[in-house]
């Protein structure tokens, strides 16, 4: 009978059984720190806190069983393979060798991160549920600079540009944003897709900052390499939800102007497949019209969707809350000025079904329109006027989004300062403390839907009895 | 001893007598009877003595596929019977088939995947990779990191044209963490100087201080020498116990004795009359601990929600919060002064859900900053010093 023994120095049980430290995890796996990093981003491995640090308080433990579990996966060797590779091409550099270098670097092998994400979201609401970080990394990096000493490439941050671009274009599209808080940080947007609400975080439009310390730049890469391509699953997915093809093809001018969210609300206009003949025929029209009009543009930005729209993707799927930021700015038309952040407004007017149009060239209408009913100006004077339309600040828009309704412009017009701007995130019941503001908006809401309300200081108790009404 | 009785070697006679000889006569023994028996088997070619088995092998059955393989006598009494089919009393394992199974499944999948890809992937090759969702996947459960969310929305009062009210607070709270660091620093303890300023000694104080040491070695060798003769002296005076002595000092530990007894005893009484005190007095103590269990408990909780657990060998530094201050409210779109380090705070929140361990704080304090001040001055002077000694020589 073989005698069972435990090999001498493996516990049984308890903590050191069930937990070892990094530098134990680095003799296992045979790599080096850099690269523990990385495996234990994409696999989603993070450090454990055990009740007994068996070796000490300034060491990090990792679970046993997470560790096995980075050592089993084939993207280890594809890790080392490919630092192997890198090897090779500085041993050509050493050696002056500057075409085998070349052509080394170009044949660099790629690696696919995409059955980590099969494997970390197995079902696409995991996905969702997990969208916030992703989406608020990407956004971050299209507005990075590139920067070759922190490794920050020009094409990385072009793709970030590119998926942020289509996110937006997608929640524009089907009207699922729901709230928008400018804050000193940034932008906060929030959206809910299939009964998930997605926060998300965008940088102002001003030049950001690399800080040097407390940053390690590796971590965020790789961070955002996974994030990369769980963004782009997600956006497939989306995008052949209201069957358009993706990844889409725009115009090469409009993309080299940076006109990505113009280009893909044509995308969409033209390539959301139609239920039945007519309309493809229509659809036909509109390609060729778009390919003509296309070679005339050569210009930038975002814009106007709802005039080339014939078709709205599928209503009868839509819910209430769609249906009420679809209508909110129906048949409002909006000018920005050039001080006014574009992109922000680019996203927000179309996805509550305004038009909207800017200055510069491509833009689908100009400032001498006379159909315009808003213009977006944030200077101290407005110079001239036109009288059929009205002249307000940026934030009459953000507060008319969150609260749901066209709030009266008086307070917002050029010169004034606005009426502080409320964050749609807090709840102001619970609080218990109510601003004055949002007391003057509750009432504006309700003679919106035609309710009476108490009479301020007062309670609900003459409501209940209408004689008190009449007598 | 045993050296001599080995034998010395010297001499003829004890050369003759040591040498065997067995091996010689092995040798011609085995001759002799290869001889007899036709020729010596080293002698043969490898053909006459091996050949090689190109038949079936027989395979080595495992242990316990033998042990399976062995039918029981009561299914080989219904063997017997064809009519009734014989269930095996030990099952197979079934667990190994299942995972192939998996394996073959996965293996399946990942194959129409690959269908997929070529009829209905666009040109850059992307998948529905949760085309096939809904086949009843295992409901594992991930460890999710932390409570944290990922994306914290800040307090109304951060917003670029906040309520007086709620930018108050916020401010407050700023101005409060900023606070707690500047007291920490004041009343902590002093950080150690790293030059103390000295005084010049005079030429008396100093032969003062040669003389102390001098000292001290005298009075070290003074001690030891009493030390020795307190000794002697003590071991003169011991007398001699007497048997009324010793008869005494019996007594009185019996008194002592029963004394300690009788103690024991009526302790114990008491203990017993007061036994329901001491069961309120567990059960109180009981309570006590479970309310502090509890509370550790609650608060931990709480402070997860606030940071991460202590991960590695640096604390973690939450970021401070971002508020303009008053002067900068202007209402005004363009004119914000907005946060340009987005990028600290996304680490920062990476920091504080766990998914990173804190890093150090690259910034140099005061005491490491001055040392490498002095240090790279030292460098800077001794490598003049060379160049000049060197140049001095050269010329």
């Amino acid at each position: 009978m073989p005698k069972h023994y435990r090999p001498a120095g493996k516990k049984k049980e308890g903590n050191a059984a069930k937990y070892i430290t990094r530098s134990q995890a680095l003799k296992q796996l045979q790599v080096n720190t850099k690269l523990f990093r990385k495996l234990c981003i994409y696999k989603g491995v993070f450090p454990r806190e055990p009740k007994k640090k068996f070796k000490g308080n300034h060491q990090t433990y990792y679970h046993l069983k997470d560790v096995s579990f980075i050592r089993h996966d084939p993207i280890l060797e594809d890790l080392r393979a490919k630092s192997a590779y890198r090897k090779k091409i500085i041993k050509a550099k050493a050696k002056r060798n500057k075409e085998l270098a070349d052509i080394l670097k170009n044949r660099q092998p790629e690696i696919k991160l995409d059955r980590l994400v099969q494997e970390r979201y197995p079902h696409f609401i995991d996905a969702l549920r997990d969208l916030d970080d992703p989406l608020t990394l990407v956004h971050l990096f299209a507005a990075l600079p590139a920067s070759d000493r922190l490794k920050i490439e020009v094409k990385r941050v072009h793709n970030c540009r590119k998926l942020s671009h289509e996110w937006q274009a997608y929640i524009s599209r089907t009207h699922k944003l729901r709230k928008v808080f400018i804050s000193v940080k940034g932008v906060y947007y929030q959206a809910e897709v299939e009964g998930q609400k997605i926060t998300w975080l965008t940088p102002h439009g001003m030049q950001q900052v690399l800080p040097d310390d407390d940053v390690v730049y590796d971590v965020l890469l790789s961070f955002l390499e996974f994030y990369e391509t769980l963004l782009a699953f997600v956006n497939f997915k989306l995008y052949h939800s209201i069957n358009v093809k993706y990844p889409p093809i725009l115009d090469p001018q409009l993309e080299a102007s940076a006109a990505e969210l113009y280009a893909l609300a044509r995308y969409f206009d033209a390539n959301s497949r139609p239920s039945e003949k007519v309309e493809a025929t229509q659809e036909e029209e509109s390609e060729l019209r778009l390919a003509q009009l296309q070679h005339q543009l050569p210009s930038n930005e975002p814009g106007a969707l709802m005039q080339l729209v014939k078709d709205a993707a599928d209503e009868n799927e839509e819910d209430e809350d769609t249906k009420e930021c679809k209508n909110l700015f129906k048949n409002m038309r909006f000018f920005l000025s050039r001080e006014v952040p574009r992109e922000s407004m680019l996203f927000v007017i179309p996805a509550f079904g305004g038009t909207v149009s800017w200055e510069g060239e491509g833009a689908p209408f100009s400032e001498t329109d006379q159909s315009i009913t808003h213009q977006i100006v944030d200077r101290p004077t407005q110079g001239h006027v036109y009288l059929s339309r009205e002249y307000v600040q940026p934030q009459w828009v953000y507060d008319c989004v969150n609260t749901r309704i066209i709030l009266p412009t008086d307070a917002y017009m050029v010169g004034r300062v606005p009426p502080p701007h409320l964050s749609p995130f807090v709840d102001n019941e619970e609080e218990g403390y109510v601003p004055d503001y949002a007391e003057t908006i509750k009432r504006l809401k309700s003679a919106a839907k035609n309710e009476i309300l108490p009479m301020p200081g007062m309670g609900k108790e003459d409501l209940d009895d209408p004689t008190k009404f009449v007598g | 001893m045993g050296k001599i009785a080995k034998g010395s070697r010297k001499g003829k006679k004890a050369w003759r007598a040591n040498i065997s000889t067995e091996d010689i006569e092995d040798f011609f023994e085995q001759s002799n009877k290869d001889a007899l028996s036709g020729g010596s088997l080293s002698q043969l070619p490898n053909d006459s003595l091996f050949y090689v088995d190109n038949s079936k092998d027989l395979s080595v059955k495992r242990k316990i596929e033998k042990h399976r393989e062995k039918v029981l006598r009561c299914d080989s009494v219904l063997q017997k019977n064809p009519f009734v089919q014989a269930l095996p009393s030990s099952k197979p394992k079934q667990k190994k088939k299942s995972k192939k199974e998996n394996k073959d499944v996965v293996k399946e999948k990942d194959e129409t995947r690959d269908g997929q890809k070529s009829d209905g992937a666009s040109a850059s090759g992307m998948v529905d990779i949760w085309a096939n969702e809904g086949e009843g996947d295992n409901p594992k459960k991930v460890p999710k990191p932390s409570v944290i969310p990922a994306v914290e929305v800040e307090a109304s009062g951060c917003s670029y044209n906040p309520t007086f009210e709620s930018h108050q607070e916020s401010l407050a709270q700023a101005v409060a963490e900023e606070m707690q660091k500047v007291y920490r620093k004041e009343l902590g303890p002093e950080p150690v100087p790293i030059t103390v300023p000295g005084e010049v000694i005079n030429d008396e104080d100093r032969y003062f201080l040669e003389v102390d040491n001098g000292s001290d070695d005298e009075n070290v060798e003074n001690l030891s020498e009493n030390q020795d003769t307190g000794n002697e002296n003590r071991s003169r005076k011991t007398k001699k116990v007497t048997r009324v002595e010793l008869n005494k000092r019996e007594r009185h530990k019996e008194l002592h004795r029963k004394e300690a007894e009788a103690k024991k005893r009526e302790e114990l009484s008491k203990q017993i009359d007061s036994l329901p005190n001491i069961i309120e007095e567990i059960t109180k103590e009981d309570e006590e601990k479970q309310k502090r269990h509890i509370r550790r408990v609650v608060a931990m909780q709480e402070r997860l929600k606030v940071r991460p657990p202590r991960l590695g060998k640096h604390k973690f530094e939450p970021a401070p919060t971002q508020v303009l201050l008053s002067e900068e409210i202007t209402g005004s779109l363009r004119k914000l002064k907005g946060c340009c380090t987005l990028v600290k705070d996304r680490f920062k929140s990476l920091e504080k859900r766990g998914l990173i361990v804190p890093v150090k704080g690259k910034r140099l304090d005061e005491l490491s900053t001055l040392l490498l001040l002095f240090l790279s001055l030292v460098v800077a002077i001794l490598l003049i010093r060379v160049t000049v000694d060197y140049l001095k020589q050269r010329l």
